[in-house]
């Protein structure tokens, strides 16, 4: 016990007195998060929206694939990635193999289902016939899609927080195609397990400790954001 | 010259899934009517009119609009914001000016007498309410022609009554073509110039109210409008509405009361003839299950 407390006076003691690591690996993760949760948002938005007017058996199936896409093991995309990028592999041209662009690209395919899924779900709970109404009285695809994202705004909002925490919290997708370089490609999750490698618990935990702080906050914010959206 | 038909339907099919529910459809609907389409459930109606619309393809056949049509589905689909938003919304989908949306969902809203609505949220409406608010918005758009999909659907007889008597007014108008979906007679009978009934995919019948009533056809169109009974004569089958049918002690035909069930204003009867099955109202308390009846007949069809 007391072990565990010395560690957790010495992490505190590290990220109050601003360890330089410490807060670069936070910004870098935050950017990757970022970043990874647009581009989810900016493919998955149109996609959920089409999906959830499904009427179609392909567009059935696109929502079946997406759900199924909620399961998909991170580590297993990271493989089938890292393979993709190898120099003789159909993206070995990119050279992305343990670069920034890799650890984006993983986290963004791993939250694409997410905000697909969720999105899909939110449009197919509007009120049964209010976009067919919308195109009925002549509204073009971009302003269904406006209405779309309005009326199912908590959802969607719902599926920002998920694919947002998804990103901040992923490892193993990242380690495998990033390499985890420290200082390089390496997040607050991926960081612990550099970290523990070298003997520094302390390290770990402050690591820990920073990346619950952003997931609690993240979260906490959007969701106060998704009830001010509800009212 | 008169002036063409604002929507011509010409030989129109309409298929859902594959499956081909309305065939050989034609129509020319012209400014000022009001033509209401009646067919029981399923039979296709609300698919007839989403083709009409534009929404649906065609399976065979062509839609001709001169002009723009505006169909309001049986949904009243509202977005949760204020009444008054969803219709100036609307009129944002349909390219009015966004200087030009208050006044004309304003207007609207008063005509429909929803003006008190105005500033509630759609989610906070009842249906009677939801419905006057759909209706409203449909005739703010102010298109040349109006498709209309069971516009009273599921409301109290009351509700359905002030919203049917209010749609009758405003719904006819010179410079715009009406074009009402419905299953239920009365909503016809109250609202519309003409009337096309669909029976298993086609159009059975297609006149006034009136003329359909009284010189429905076919058996088919009789049994729908409400004939429910039948008696068999030398020259064919005689098909007769329950108005047709009284109790009279000095009538000619008699009968058995087969069957008895107490309504609102009396009792509907149901009495077997020798030659058929006949139904009428009576005052109440009416007679008994089992008592022998004697009936005076005015009226009906002959089909031969």
């Amino acid at each position: 016990m007391e072990f565990l407390v010395n560690m957790l006076g010495q992490a505190v003691e590290r990220i109050a007195d601003g360890d330089g690591a410490i807060w670069s690996t936070t910004l870098r993760t935050l950017r990757f998060a970022l970043e990874s949760t647009l581009f989810a948002l900016a493919l998955g938005l149109p996609l959920g929206f089409w999906l959830g007017e499904a009427r179609t058996r392909p567009r059935r199936a696109g929502t079946v694939l997406a759900n199924a896409g909620l399961g998909l093991p991170p580590v297993v995309l990271g493989v089938f990635l890292a393979l993709l990028l190898l120099p003789t592999s159909p993206l070995g041209r990119l050279q992305w193999t343990s670069t920034l662009p890799a650890v984006i690209l993983a986290q963004t395919l791993l939250a694409l289902p997410i905000v697909v899924a969720l999105t899909a779900a939110a449009v197919a709970q509007l009120p049964a016939g209010l976009l067919d109404q919308a195109r009925a009285y002549g509204a073009s695809g971009a302003r269904r899609s406006l209405l779309a994202l309005r009326e199912a705004r908590v959802g969607v909002l719902a599926a920002v927080i998920a694919a947002f925490g998804s990103a901040l919290a992923e490892v193993g997708a990242v380690v495998i195609v990033g390499g985890n370089i420290r200082g390089r490609t390496d997040t607050l999750a991926s960081a612990v397990l550099l970290d523990l490698s070298a003997g520094d618990p302390a390290g770990a935990t402050a690591h820990v400790l920073v990346l619950l702080g952003l997931v609690l906050l993240a979260g906490a914010v959007l969701t106060v954001v998704q009830q001010w959206a509800a009212r | 010259m008169a002036p063409g038909p604002v929507l011509t339907a010409e030989r129109l099919a309409v298929a859902r899934a594959g499956r081909v529910l309305v065939d050989g459809f034609d129509l020319e609907l012209h400014r000022g009517e009001l033509v209401a389409v009646l067919g029981p459930n399923g039979v296709g109606k609300s698919s007839l009119l989403a083709t009409l619309a534009g929404l649906l393809e065609p399976a065979a056949g062509r839609v001709r609009a001169d002009g723009r049509v505006a169909a309001a589905l049986q949904a009243p689909a509202l977005a949760r914001r204020s009444v008054r938003a969803n219709v100036e919304v609307a009129l944002g989908w349909w390219g009015v000016p966004r200087r030009e949306r208050a006044a004309r969902a304003a207007a609207a809203l008063a005509a429909l007498r929803a003006d008190g609505l105005a500033d509630r949220r759609a989610d906070s409406l009842s249906g009677g309410e939801a419905r006057r608010v759909h209706l409203a918005r449909a005739v703010a758009l102010r298109a040349d022609v109006l498709l209309l999909d069971e516009p009273f659907a599921g409301l109290d007889p009351p509700t359905r009554a002030e919203l049917l008597r209010d749609a009758a007014a405003i719904l006819r108008d010179p410079a715009r073509a009406t074009l009402v979906v419905l299953h239920d007679r009365a909503e016809a009978w109250a609202l519309a110039d003409r009337l096309l009934v669909l029976l298993d995919g086609r159009v059975a019948a297609h006149g006034t109210p009136r003329e359909v009533l009284e010189r429905p056809p076919s058996p088919a169109v009789a049994r729908f409008l409400g004939f429910t009974g039948t008696i068999r004569e030398p020259l064919g089958v005689r098909c007769l509405r329950p108005a047709h049918v009284a109790l009279d002690a000095a009538g000619a035909v008699r009968g058995t009361v087969a069957a008895r069930i107490p309504e609102e204003d009396g009792v509907l009867c149901e009495v077997r003839l020798e030659d058929g099955v006949v139904q009428l109202r009576a005052p109440h308390p009416g007679p008994a299950e089992g008592d022998d009846v004697r009936l005076r007949i005015d009226g009906g069809v002959v089909f031969a």
